[in-house]
């Protein structure tokens, strides 16, 4: 009995393994193919016959990122996005997630409040009032329109919440008594013991305003604001339909070059590597996940 | 993924496009004409604010700090013309159709836009949304446009004229006929094979079927796995220029205009897809199928499968319009140094190349409704087709212009943004190319900066080893593609058909989108076998009764309030 259930314990052990190596290259070989794209020959890209190793190696690719003004505006404008975006979500999200974490005898409106954030994240205003409102508060064109339009994500703010209604109340306690005041026992109790719920919903921050690229189509007209993602994704011109919609040669060689495969897995590759950098510094803290307290109730 | 993007993207933007509807009607306020100079580049005595709608392209190569509403063009309006250019909205391919559909709904059209449809166009002028320019054009246009525009025997102002009145200023666009066949030339050479023995670069049906049979059976590019001529699943194209990988150099040889509305014998409107001709040319791809010499996966192989084909020596004949070795055939070019294309195409069997006009019309440039200086689009035109195309000391006078076109900014970067050039230019500047690459004519003569530097590519080509693609490619497209259109042209063997309908009509909004996907459907069949060729009948049966039939009658109809012959 007991030999049989460990070989089938192992048995599940090794399918298990055999199923997180499978997803794991699922997610990682199509970036291996981009990159060998994206490091060969365009005309090699064309044919299709680029596996996981670059065919007529060439860094031409990049050499055109680098000399393309557009591309470096529209990742200028997304870095500042991303920072801009980063600071307002957390300031707003910990200032909000605080107070909520309180139990109705110390936030007698707690219940209104949790009521309206609630009501808010179900329905959301929608696309259309939200495109009016940016418009009339004269925010088109730019980056605020990004940026104040997600200031507070909720759900990130009732993450944050619960985590702080688990962090162990006697440490507040001892702080009140040392003569903490309410913002210093946020500043130096709640938030030091918050770091890797902080560090996830700074990671979806992140990764929320730098990949969207649909923000940028609405509420940029003109294309010296675009963001990052919102630029790459007009690159990808099917030269076929351009042909078939009366393009002249010259928008058909310009078309070939600027959505050459090659060039398009190049800057793809460009605009992944900011979050590859980040994510190595999260992660520790995700990983960590749990809080430890100094003291067990 | 893109599906996903794309699916979202327009439901936004229908969702803006609603919201304008319903919050935000009201038209600009509508300002005094400000008077200007005389002339037909008269400038303004006040600075002219002129909003604008453009189209854009990614990556346009503006020089650092340049952007659409500010560069070398806007500036040279701004001086020339004492007008600004202010963009109200800039979007690329179909989100600039959204922008419009946009604009329109919610009567906030910017006063002076690019529309690229006929159909938008038609609803501007139904909605009098846009203002008639007849007159400007009348008293502004410069002699030379007027030249260029009348090279077209007045078909390319007709696609923008309604009722006798010009409501917009079309771009024009030249014949792209015929559709080549690019045969690798290295390939004949390899395998033995002659044909064209007279040298007129025309192949007949036979021939190209025996170059085919050929290269899938001796295999000379060494693939392993070659196939002997592949086409895309449409296979049919309503235009010379968009012929890449169609069979329309097939149709050609059986006279049959696939997709075209075109006149019968007896006078009578016929759409050229549902023609005998068209029968039997789907016949003989048929057989082509049966026998293997066309691609055993026609039908699931798309446009890039086939790109990858040539590129991989599995497949040495390539059709589409002359210039694709300039944007297509390059990649093959690039990982095969030793392919050689040579440009054939394909005639009937008293020798001559069936082909219909292009659509002379080619994206049109309107004038909002109430608009102040509605002149000022005709001027725009004057200044970029007339000005700057016969300006002899640009580098002088406008530097920063001719750094652009040295740079190769994209013309998106112009304001006024469609392309106007007259019915011969593209044989005139052969002329120019092969008149000094003969040495007839001087470097100096020759007469656009553009021919000059093709030349020079050219000669870099000829003389070998510091050759780049690009500039194979120029000679491949030019020495090779433009001079088949020239010698076909010379010795009138092109019979043109010039169609008769180019618009939409009521039934066709309707129905035309199961019409078609019924014909492509029905055609990929008939030829991969698994509808008999007989069944074709059927299919004209059934297209009429579905609304071809009424389409038909509706473009008699409109042909006869035209009175004329309805170009």
């Amino acid at each position: 009995m007991i030999r049989k259930k460990g070989v089938m314990a192992n048995l599940g052990t090794g399918l298990i393994y055999g199923i997180v190596v499978l997803l794991g290259l699922v997610c990682l070989l199509p970036m291996l193919n981009i990159l060998a794209i994206s490091f060969s020959g365009s005309d090699a890209a064309a044919a299709n016959i680029v596996g996981f190793v670059p065919v007529k190696f060439t860094t031409a690719a990049y050499e055109k990122i680098v000399e393309d003004r557009q591309f470096w505006r529209s990742f200028g404008i997304s870095v500042f996005r991303v920072v801009a975006g980063l600071a307002v979500n957390l300031v707003l999200i910990v200032l909000m997630a605080y107070p909520l974490s309180k139990s109705k005898r110390e936030f007698c409106g707690r219940g209104v409040y949790m009521g309206l954030l609630i009501f808010a994240m179900l329905f959301s205003g929608g696309m259309i009032p939200t495109y009016l409102v940016v418009k009339n508060l004269h925010l088109l064109n730019t980056v605020w329109a990004l940026v104040l339009p997600g200031a507070v994500p909720i759900f990130s703010v009732i993450m944050v919440m619960n985590f702080f209604m688990g962090v162990p109340k006697s440490l507040e306690e001892a702080a009140v008594i040392d003569g903490a005041t309410p913002m210093q026992v946020l500043a130096k109790v709640y938030i030091p013991c918050s770091k890797p719920v902080i560090a996830t919903i700074a990671l979806f921050s992140i990764v929320g305003n730098w990949n969207d690229f649909f923000g940028g189509l609405v509420y940029m007209t003109k294309v010296h604001n675009y963001p990052l993602q919102t630029y790459i994704q007009t690159l990808s011109v099917k030269l076929e339909d351009m042909l078939n919609s009366g393009g002249s040669l010259s928008s058909l060689i310009h078309a070939m070059e600027v959505s050459s495969q090659n060039l398009n897995a190049a800057k793809i590759v460009v605009s992944v590597i900011p979050l590859l950098l980040i994510y190595p510094l999260l992660q520790r803290y995700l990983i960590t996940g749990i809080v430890v307290g100094s003291v067990k109730e | 993924m893109r599906a996903y993007g794309a699916g979202w993207r327009i439901m936004g933007l229908v969702c803006i496009l609603a919201a304008g509807v319903a919050g935000c009607g009201g038209n600009r306020k509508n300002q005094e004409p400000i008077a200007a100079e005389e002339g037909g580049m008269g400038s303004y005595q006040e600075v002219l604010e002129c909003s604008f709608g453009r189209r854009t392209l990614a990556n346009p190569k503006f020089p650092d700090g340049d952007t659409y509403e500010d560069n070398a063009y806007t500036r040279y309006v701004l001086e020339k013309l004492n007008v600004r250019v202010i963009d109200d909205f800039e979007a690329n391919g179909e989100d600039y159709d959204r922008q419009v559909s946009l604009a329109i709904a919610s009567g906030e059209l910017p006063d002076a836009l690019f529309i690229g449809s006929k159909d938008i166009l038609d609803e501007l002028v139904e909605n009098d949304l846009v203002e008639d320019l007849t007159q400007a054009y009348e008293d502004y246009a410069s002699e030379y446009m007027k030249e260029v525009y009348d090279s077209y025997d007045g078909r390319c102002l007709d696609t923008a004229t309604y009722n006798g009145r010009l409501m917009a200023i079309p771009g024009t666009n030249l014949d792209s006929a015929p559709c080549v066949a690019y045969v690798r030339q290295d390939w004949l050479e390899k395998a033995g094979l002659i044909v064209d023995e007279d040298g007129d670069h025309c192949l007949t049906i036979e021939e190209l079927e025996r170059i085919g049979r050929t290269f899938l059976e001796k295999d000379p590019g060494g693939s392993g796995n070659p196939v002997g001529m592949a086409f895309v699943p449409y296979l049919t194209a309503d235009d010379y220029g968009g012929s890449g990988y169609t069979m329309n150099a097939v149709t050609s040889a059986f006279g049959a205009y696939p997709k075209l509305w075109i006149r019968d014998e007896d006078g009578n409107v016929v759409y050229g897809s549902t023609t005998p001709q068209m029968k039997a040319s789907l016949g003989k791809l048929a057989e082509w199928f049966e026998e293997g010499v066309l691609d055993p996966q026609f039908g699931t192989r798309t446009w890039d499968d086939i790109t990858a084909l040539l590129t991989n020596n599995q497949l040495g004949i390539a059709f589409g319009p002359w210039h694709i070795p300039d944007w297509l055939l390059n990649n093959v070019k690039g990982m095969n140094p030793e392919a050689e294309f040579a440009a054939f195409t394909v005639c009937d069997g008293e020798g001559r190349v069936n082909v219909a006009h292009s659509n002379a019309g080619n994206g049109y440039m309107v004038v909002r409704k109430g608009y102040s200086n509605p002149e000022v689009i005709v001027k725009m035109l004057n200044l970029f087709f007339d000005d700057l195309v016969n300006h002899s000391g640009l580098e002088q006078e406008a530097p920063e212009i001719a750094a652009y076109m040295s740079l190769g900014v994209d013309n998106s970067a112009r304001p006024f943004q469609v392309e106007v050039n007259a019915y011969t230019s593209l044989l005139d500047d052969y002329a120019d190319i092969k008149g000094c690459m003969n040495g007839e004519i001087t470097m100096e003569e020759v007469r656009t900066a553009e021919s000059k530097s093709i030349v020079e590519s050219i000669r870099r080509y000829l003389k070998g080893p510091k050759a780049e693609v690009s500039d194979w490619s120029r000679y491949t497209s030019r020495m090779g593609g433009i001079e088949l259109i020239e010698s076909l042209t010379k010795k009138g063997q092109f019979r043109w058909e010039t169609p008769v309908f180019r618009g939409t009509t009521k039934t066709m909004k309707k129905s035309g989108a199961s019409l078609g996907k019924m014909e492509e459907e029905t055609f990929v069949g008939i030829v991969t076998g698994s509808v008999p060729l007989d069944r074709f009948d059927g299919f004209v049966a059934d297209w009429k009764a579905q609304g071809g039939e009424k389409i038909t009658a509706e473009i008699e109809e409109a042909l006869a309030a035209e009175g004329g012959n309805g170009r």
